[in-house]
């Protein structure tokens, strides 16, 4: 379905929750690229897509957050870009119900431009504009997520803007510090949302790294600063710890729906979950959201 | 006499924190031509400005730009003063070396390069091996150069078991005593350094320096 028309039609629409940590209870093992499951295990993608539609998400994104060109690249396989970025594409459309969309999933390029590291601008674009043209056809939307620099974010806005005409979601990724929310390049909330603003997106949104109490403040700056502007919010379920082997979420799937709760009274207009966050989160969110618009 | 050095030391340690390259590489230069004590130079004078950057970016104060740019001031400042060092009372002696590396699987350099940074801003000799390392490579380049410390970093909970094998391999190979091996990476706790029976951890660069120092007896 069209993302314009169901964010306007619908009060407050429902995000997946994470998909890397879904690999992890599946068996993605030490080592592997968990986009390449999109060719090597499509049934696992499959079935975490539709569990996550099941649960109610109104919006599921396609599970490519490092199947960008420079990212691939790293893990030295680059000439699997077409096909990862396809398959998943392909499998999440084939399964979205009529009043739902498909979101295009682009996360960071893992390369830093100078002084931190000596990545080029250019590159990092032309990366993020094969990702963006090999899912071009199969999306509603996009979302670029995870990124701490706002250069790179515009690169990578700008390299999506140039494949294809849909709406953009934005969402950066903040550290608290003693003087407010920075990212970790020492970009200030305030002027990553003023500079997705002019850069032409439809959503400004911040995901990962802050659990949801954080967010709640967060999203409240967010919303001072950006007054009528749709926002997007994807917090982690807590931080991880590693027990046995495995890594554990703490927060139980009731508090962190509580906190978004919190935030939609007030602020957001998309809620969803990052890492740590499976289809139960998603359900309770559900059940929120459809108590608070009578849905 | 002492005073007059202690200014000097004070402006290049500031030359660091405000980040201001010609101002850090023409003091460097002055410490050449006036013949001043050229490790102390080095180290409460460049040294203490890395250090003051470390705690600025512990604090929030600073980012990572920040963060590598004094490193890099800091750097040319001493590289101009290296050279002359053995023709001064004595070499700039190394603290210890230390071979660094990202684990298999995981490509987050930002951490390890940030400690990498402050280990050879205070002294240490650092071989960084980059990222996505095998554990069985970062153990060869420990043996090849000899090395006293072993840095394993993770960002994932997927690669973390990777730093527990480091340990595996090291004691399979009945090597286990010749180095003392540190774990980092935003999951790591001490509850994790335990499990894996590695030496230590710390929660950031500069913890990370004095964590390295005590291990090696230096502190």
């Amino acid at each position: 379905m069209d993302f314009l028309s169901l964010l306007k039609e619908k009060e407050i629409l429902l995000f997946d929750g994470a998909m890397g940590t879904e690999l992890m209870r599946r068996g993605l093992k030490l080592g592997e690229v968990p986009d390449k499951w999109n060719i090597d295990h499509p049934e696992v993608i499959r079935e975490i897509f539709e569990q996550y539609y099941k649960a109610g998400s109104d919006l599921v994104q396609t599970a490519t957050f490092r199947a960008n060109g420079v990212a691939l690249e790293k893990y030295g396989i680059q000439n699997l870009l077409e096909d990862i970025n396809k398959s998943s594409g392909k499998i999440l459309r084939s399964i979205c119900p009529p009043n739902k969309c498909v979101i295009g999933d682009i996360g960071p390029s893992g390369e830093f431009l100078p002084p931190v590291g000596n990545a080029s601008i250019n590159d990092l674009k032309k990366g993020f504009q094969k990702q963006a043209r090999a899912l071009a056809p199969f999306i509603d939307a996009w979302h670029i997520e995870t990124f701490s620099d706002i250069q790179e974010m515009k690169a990578a806005i700008l390299a999506v803007q140039i494949e294809s005409n849909k709406p953009i979601i934005a969402s950066m990724t903040y550290k608290k510090t003693p003087k407010g929310y920075f990212t970790v390049m020492g970009n200030s909330l305030i002027d990553c949302v003023s500079e997705l603003i002019d850069s032409g997106v439809a959503v400004i949104g911040s995901n990962c790294t802050l659990s949801s109490s954080d967010f709640i403040e967060l999203v409240r700056v967010m919303r001072v600063t950006a007054p009528k502007f749709p926002l997007s919010i994807k917090p982690n379920a807590g931080n991880p710890q590693l027990e046995n082997g495995k890594s554990v979420y703490k927060q139980t799937p009731e508090d962190f729906a509580k906190d978004i709760k919190q935030i939609l009274e007030h602020d957001g207009q998309i809620v969803g979950g990052c890492c740590g966050t499976g289809p139960t989160h998603i359900q309770l969110l559900r059940d929120i959201i459809d108590r608070l618009t009578g849905g | 006499m002492v005073l007059i050095m202690d200014s000097i030391y004070e402006e290049m340690a500031a030359s660091v924190v405000e980040l201001d390259m010609e101002k850090a590489k023409s003091l460097a230069q002055k410490a050449l031509d006036e013949q001043l004590p050229l490790l102390e130079a080095i180290e409460k004078g460049f040294g203490e400005g890395i250090k003051r950057v470390g705690n600025l970016w512990d604090a929030g104060e600073f980012f990572l730009p920040e963060l590598m740019r004094g490193a890099q001031v800091m750097q040319e400042a001493v590289d101009i003063i290296t050279p002359h060092l053995e023709e001064g009372s004595r070499a700039r002696e190394t603290k210890g070396k230390v071979v660094m590396a990202t684990i298999e699987g995981d490509i987050h350099t930002i951490g390890k390069t940030i400690v990498a940074t402050m280990l050879k801003a205070n002294g240490f000799e650092v071989i960084d091996l980059g990222a996505d390392v095998k554990a069985e490579d970062i153990i060869a380049e420990a043996v090849k150069h000899r090395a006293d410390l072993i840095g394993v970093s993770a960002l994932l909970t997927t690669t973390m078991i990777g730093q527990k094998k480091i340990i595996e391999l090291l004691e399979q190979q009945g090597i286990r005593d010749k180095f003392k091996v540190i774990l980092g990476g935003a999951p790591v706790t001490s509850k994790w350094v335990e499990e894996c029976k590695a030496d230590g951890y710390a929660e950031n660069a500069v913890a990370a320096v004095t964590k390295a120092k005590q291990l090696l007896g230096l502190s």
